[in-house]
């Protein structure tokens, strides 16, 4: 094997040989110390292997296969930094408790998904991966084992194996249309147009994939879950992990003219998204749910971006659809730690962290010379110049909206009687995500975009910042009427979907009574004589 | 006219015996265990365990190297006069797994169910100890038995000796539920009876391999296959026959229940299979193959919801039982022979009766475990038995993932399988099915397992229903068993099968080597 694939190789064996020394207790409880090391070998895999780099494992049953392509190798590099940063954070922040290594067992197990399911090539590794990162975020969600935190944790873990059951489903209709024997997610993407169960396929990709990364209606469980996990955990749900549904639309989706259609629902669930985590996100006062409102807008964002690329057939809308979801990882990874942090900051620390913050939560909306003003400029090809690209810049202002209002709510918060520092541990990966927010797309812009110095051009300047100022405004006026608004729960449509599953209680207690009909002798013994009938008749019907 | 295939005399001189061993040991250690009594009893049935481990794996390794089925024909008289003992893939399969479970259970209760100090013999330890070998011996004659009337005997055999094991724990709901799962049993017998003697009136044989080349679609064969189908459905337990089933599994001590859920239940399910592919194949149409579908279906549905509703834990564990036979019925509308996908289905099929008998024995002597360190099996009273048993937590956790069918689990492998094959069938809504069953499976595991990760808020374990500290702790290396059974649940996705040949082997009229 070339050094390009032990490299591959070690981004998932390196969590998994850290989990299993946690097998040992005092290995357990000093892990939390080294959370930050185990994402590096996917940094260095993401940053020196070369694209196409393929590693073959054969198995008797299934021939697992991972394989680095550009959009992989983006989300993953980010990715693990994110997790690196939120690793050491972890450290400061949960170190001292006493369950430390039981959240680092929850923690490892979470990333070895997340890096898995970023090289993946093959359908069954692939889900094996999502399985494994969506089953392990219910440990880390649930972790703070309060009741608000065991109610979140139902919901997600619910919606999260639904979602399961979909990409399940999802893969055999979409490795029916394989004609070899192969298993890769390439060739079932390339026979998909062309496949007689194309149209099912699709359905159950979209949702599955859909409901992992927050698209309307499946959104539910993010609004409920991000903020109830302990703080580097959400900043990792909503930086990387909603990143696996991305992952999955932009691998099992091929530009192909069949498909075009497909891409324009994916771009219409996208627009409802953006706009309606927007207005649910506004009315809520507490940061993180608003954080977790806004990524479900941005993945809205991202999958608008997915499906009009797919429908213009633009080349490339893969990498640069990865390249706008990797902005906004680093950036919504920054400011998850930022709450952390402004809640352990003196009053001499805030108004800095309070600024950079904001800045680089405007940057998310588009804030000139920030990095996600390239992440939007990276995005115009594939949106084209319809109403779609019109409607994009919109819900940038809705961004712009909801970032305001979330600066709004840290400086809210008030300072604390902490008059030192905060402990390294918390600011410095809080720096360095805010820093590789706007660094990292400046450094990349030119591999993988076009000219950077576009960038700077006096248009592009002024197109990206009148969706802040209409942001501004609208925030100005939102604040006046802030009485107003009416009030709408975490995760809106969750409570509905609670009343249902209280609803189905009825159903089951009512199966239930029948089953115990069932048991009672003269009704089995019916049941036996009456299955002897049936299949008299259907053995003895003419054929 | 014979029915040994070309290869069957080599065959029979290499391993022949072997399949004689595997069927007169047991028998034997019975015998002995039950002339000795006592204390000898416990050894001569602890001593046969790893013997009967020995046969099974020589029988799997003839059976793989030869690639063709074993056949043993007693007393060289060939059938139609004389009776054949045939070991295929499945059957073999099948072998291996009983020997695995059945000697998990003995090292789980090697300690714990002795006879007391002082006392020469004691009846739950005596009755145990010689029913278990009597039980291993009608297991593996369910699946050696080469024609229908030594497989009524088998049946009876296993009827008897399961019985008395879900009466052990005396007192009355035991007792009832035994009689109960007795006469149903019974029952299940007499219609399968009535239907080898229609087979045996119209075609003069019940030998498997002759009975497969002569079979028409006439009266009396229709109506022998109803009998015989609707008898072993009675016997597993499909629903609605399943009346038998919760009691007899909540009343059985859980080692007992592990053996009967993890075994007994397969043995009429490959009958079934045996009925339905070997003996009379072709005789059953789609129309049949859809009914035990449907009742598949209903089963899987009625089951998992069922037993979201139960409040004791093997009450819930049986009707999860209930559930996951269903999907062992599916595999008849999938597996249409001479199809395509017919090598996924089959595989698929069997893979989840595998797997399952291991992911099912393993949540037994869990619970078993749980209800000895805490004193009762209440699921409202589980609350942190993960701190107390963190090894049986996680072994439950990993039978858990192997029922709902989440990869790397051998439940994933069948589940995929099979709905793959639905898809490629057209048959796309028992795919609908499998993953609401899946659905299911994951909401009552985790009303097992949430429990037992939870702590109260002052840090401290929930206890015994009267909330005293709960009683002492359970040898570590019974946990471990637990664990190794819940990782052969898993590790079944991956051992080499010689892509799947060796489940096939043996089967009529199959296309091996279509894609995964």
């Amino acid at each position: 094997m070339s050094l390009s694939g032990l490299l591959l190789v070690l981004t998932v064996l390196a969590p998994a040989a850290m989990l299993l020394a946690c097998l040992s207790h005092p290995a357990r409880t000093r892990m939390i110390g080294l959370l930050w090391l185990a994402p590096l070998p996917g940094l260095l895999a993401a940053l020196l292997v070369p694209e196409g780099t393929t590693v073959v494992w054969d198995l008797p049953q299934a021939r697992l296969v991972l394989s680095l392509d550009r959009p992989g190798a983006l989300l993953l590099g980010v990715s693990a930094l994110l997790w690196s940063a939120a690793g050491a954070y972890a450290a400061g922040y949960i170190g001292p408790q006493r369950n430390r290594g039981s959240f680092a067992v929850r923690w490892l197990l979470t990333l070895l998904g997340n890096m898995g399911v970023y090289i993946a090539a093959d359908l069954l590794g692939f889900y094996l991966y999502f399985a494994i990162v969506s089953l392990a975020a219910y440990g880390l969600v649930v972790f703070d084992n309060t009741g608000g935190a065991r109610r979140a944790a139902a919901i997600y873990l619910a919606l999260a194996i639904l979602g399961e059951a979909f990409l399940v489903f999802g893969f055999v209709l979409a490795a029916q249309g394989i004609t070899t024997d192969s298993l890769l997610i390439r060739d079932a993407a390339a026979a998909l147009p062309a496949s007689a169960w194309r149209d099912p396929a699709m359905i159950m990709l979209l949702a599955g994939f859909g409901l992992k990364a927050g698209l309307v209606p499946l959104h539910v469980w993010l609004p409920v879950a991000h903020p109830a996990a302990p703080m580097p955990a959400s900043a990792v749900l909503s930086g990387a992990l909603v990143k696996a549904g991305v992952i999955g639309l932009i691998r099992f989706l091929p530009a192909d003219a069949a498909l075009a259609d497909w891409g324009a629902a994916l771009a219409a669930i996208g627009l409802v998204t953006a706009f309606y985590a927007v207005a649910m996100g506004i009315v809520q006062d507490n940061p993180k749910t608003v954080l977790a409102y806004s990524t479900a807008s941005q993945m809205g964002a991202v999958a608008t971006v997915i499906g009009a690329g797919l429908r213009i057939a633009t080349p490339d809308w893969a990498e640069l659809a990865a390249f706008y979801a990797a902005h906004h990882a680093l950036a919504k990874g920054a400011m998850f730690l930022a709450v952390g942090l402004v809640a352990a900051c003196g009053a001499g620390w805030r108004r800095p962290v309070l600024l950079l913050t904001g800045l680089v939560a405007l940057g998310l909306a588009g804030l000139p010379l920030s990095g996600g003003a390239l992440a939007k400029l990276a995005v115009k090809a594939p949106l084209g110049s319809g109403a779609v690209a019109t409607l994009t810049s919109l819900s940038a202002a809705g961004t712009a909206l909801l970032m305001l209002h979330f600066t709004h709510l840290l400086w809210r918060a008030g300072p604390t009687a902490r008059t030192a520092g905060p402990p390294p541990l918390l600011w410095v990966p809080w720096l360095v995500l805010a820093t590789g927010a706007v660094a990292v797309p400046w450094a990349l812009f030119g591999g993988i975009v076009g000219l950077v110095t576009d960038a700077v051009q006096p248009e592009a300047l002024i197109a990206a910042s009148l969706p802040i100022l209409l942001g501004a405004a609208l925030w100005a006026a939102q604040a006046r009427a802030r009485a107003r608004l009416p009030h709408i729960p975490e995760g809106d449509l969750v409570v509905l979907g609670e009343a249902m599953a209280r609803r189905a209680g009825t159903w089951a207690a009512a199966i239930e009574r029948v089953e115990a009909h069932a048991r009672r002798w003269p009704i089995a013994g019916l049941s036996l004589l009456t299955l002897v009938a049936a299949l008299c008749v259907t053995l003895l019907a003419p054929r | 006219m014979s029915g040994v295939p070309p290869m069957g005399a080599s065959a029979a001189d290499q391993g022949g015996w072997l399949l004689v061993a595997c069927l007169m040991l047991p028998v034997l250690a019975m015998l002995v265990a039950f002339a000795t009594g006592g204390r000898w009893a416990e050894q001569v049935a602890q001593g046969f365990a790893p013997v009967g481990l020995a046969l099974a794996a020589a029988v799997v390794v003839v059976v793989a190297r030869a690639e063709a089925p074993l056949v043993y024909v007693v007393g060289a008289w060939q059938p139609p006069l004389g009776i054949a003992l045939r070991a295929d893939g499945f059957a073999a399969a099948m072998l291996f797994t009983t020997a695995l479970v059945m000697c998990a259970v003995v090292l789980f209760t090697r300690h714990s169910l002795r006879t007391p100090a002082g006392a020469t013999e004691a009846r739950t330890p005596f009755t145990f100890w010689v029913l278990l070998p009597a039980l291993w011996a009608a297991l593996n004659a369910v699946f050696l038995g080469g024609d229908l009337f030594s497989l009524y005997v088998a049946l009876e055999l296993l009827t008897f000796a399961a019985a008395p094991l879900v009466a052990l724990d005396g007192g009355r709901p035991a007792l009832a539920a035994a009689l109960r799962y007795l006469l149903f049993a019974l029952l299940g017998s007499i219609l399968y009876l009535l239907g080898a003697a229609l087979l045996y009136g119209g075609y003069g044989t019940l030998d498997i391999s002759l009975l497969a080349t002569q079979v028409r679609t006439d009266l009396a064969t229709s109506v022998a296959g109803a009998l015989m189908l609707a008898g072993l459905a009675a016997k597993t337990g499909l629903f609605p026959l399943h009346l038998w089933l919760p009691p007899a599994y909540a009343a059985a001590p859980p080692y007992v229940a592990a053996m009967l859920a993890g075994l007994v239940g397969k043995a009429s399910f490959f009958l079934v299979a045996r009925l339905w592919f070997n003996a009379l194949p072709g005789l059953f149409p789609r129309a049949a193959a859809d009914l035990l579908g449907a009742l598949g279906v209903a089963a899987i549905v009625v089951g998992g919801v069922v037993a979201l509703r139960q409040r004791t834990l093997k009450r819930l564990i049986a009707y999860s039982s209930v559930g996951q036979i269903g999907y062992l019925f599916l595999l008849f509308p999938l597996a249409t022979m001479q199809a395509p996908w017919f090598a996924m289905a089959w595989t698929g099929g069997l893979l989840q009766a595998i797997s399952h008998a291991f992911a099912k024995s393993a949540l037994f002597l869990g619970a078993g475990l749980i209800i000895e360190t805490l004193g009762h099996g209440r699921l409202d009273r589980l609350r942190g038995f993960g701190r107390q048993l963190p090894v049986c937590a996680f072994a439950i956790g990993l039978s858990g993932l192997s029922l709902m069918g989440v990869p790397p689990s051998g439940g994933f492998a069948a589940k995929w399988m099979i709905l793959r094959a639905a898809v490629a069938s057209g048959q796309w809504w028992w795919a609908v099915a499998v993953l609401a069953g899946g659905l299911l499976a994951g909401a009552y595991i985790l009303r097992i397992l949430r429990p037992g990760m939870t702590f109260a808020p002052d840090g401290t374990a929930d206890g015994t229903a009267d909330g005293a500290m709960p009683r002492a702790g359970v040898a570590r290396s019974r946990e471990h068993i637990v664990l190794a059974l819940a990782l052969a649940s898993f590790v079944i996705g991956l051992v080499p099968l010689g892509s799947f040949g060796f489940l096939q082997i043996g089967l009529p009229a199959v296309t091996v080597g279509a894609p995964r």
